[in-house]
């Protein structure tokens, strides 16, 4: 038998022994029975976030149905477009579309520090 | 989860738990009871996110791993020297021939890294497969396999079996 297989049949062989200890559950139920208000805070926020996140889809469902409902209801003519703000707006965008990773990357910067600060305070 | 729920799926999986921690802590038993204690009450305080995608073990587990590095970063702030923290692993608990038993596997276990102790405890002691702790210890199971093969070296370099 190789210096290998001793060493794994020595682990396997030598598992610690844990005794089964009453007073650790007891010290569990105390501790957990201390921490209980903090358990509730948190199942709530947590369910307020899942309500948030229902809501933010059902909104953007919604608004995203309405406005496709009144594009087919009401069509434009591109042409028409052609001399308003949108259509500039796309064409400089179109023209600096190069660029426009360094405004993503700044927001995205941004708010990670923004979020980062505002969950430190939390903390 | 209510407190009784989560006392009764405790129940079962105290002994193993405490187990895992006892070879991470290489022995010091206080110290692992104290970081399973810290780990329940994480654990039940988060139980509202457990959604049954992995086994409630695992889960519990993947928790006190992370106690465990938490526990090792803090202790790692602090002045004591290693040499202390060896002798007080190895002497804290009680001198038992059975205690004294594993006093070389846990001489051994305390000289190698955290990973490497991490995946040998749970594959060994805990007889748990690669996949498995690739979950508990969030790495990809091809680090998991490097590990114990690495681990099992650094043993064997401590050890004279």
């Amino acid at each position: 038998m190789n210096k290998e297989d001793n060493i794994e049949k020595f682990l396997r062989e030598n598992k610690p022994v844990v005794k089964d200890d009453p007073t650790f559950l007891l010290e569990t139920n105390r501790r957990l029975k201390s921490v209980e208000g903090i358990k509730t805070e948190v199942d709530r926020q947590r369910a307020n976030g899942r309500m948030a996140l229902v809501v933010a889809l059902a909104i953007g469902i919604m608004l995203g149905a309405t406005a496709m409902f009144i594009g087919y209801l009401y069509p434009v003519n591109p042409e028409q477009m052609k001399a308003g703000f949108l259509f500039n707006a796309i064409a400089l965008i179109e023209s600096w579309k190069q660029y426009l990773i360094v405004p993503v990357a700044i927001l995205s910067l941004t708010l990670t520090f923004v979020l980062t600060s505002a969950r430190k305070k939390a903390l | 989860m209510t407190r009784e729920r989560f006392i009764d799926l405790v129940r079962t999986e105290q002994e193993p738990l405490r187990r895992f921690l006892l070879g991470l802590c290489s022995g010091n038993r206080s110290m692992a009871d104290d970081i399973a204690q810290d780990a329940l009450v994480r654990a039940y305080v988060a139980s509202g996110s457990f959604l049954g995608l992995s086994k409630f073990s695992t889960w519990l587990f993947r928790i006190a791993y992370n106690c465990f590095i938490d526990q090792c970063r803090k202790a790692s702030l602090d002045t004591v020297s290693d040499e202390s923290f060896e002798a007080q692993t190895v002497l804290s608990d009680d001198s038992t021939d059975d205690q004294f038993r594993y006093q070389q596997l846990y001489i051994a276990l305390d000289k190698i890294p955290d990973k490497e102790r991490a995946a040998i405890v749970l594959h060994y002691f805990e007889d748990r497969d690669i996949k498995e702790i690739a979950s508990i210890m969030q790495i990809p199971s091809g680090t998991v396999k490097y590990l114990l093969s690495v681990g099992r070296n650094h043993l064997k370099e401590q050890m004279t079996i």
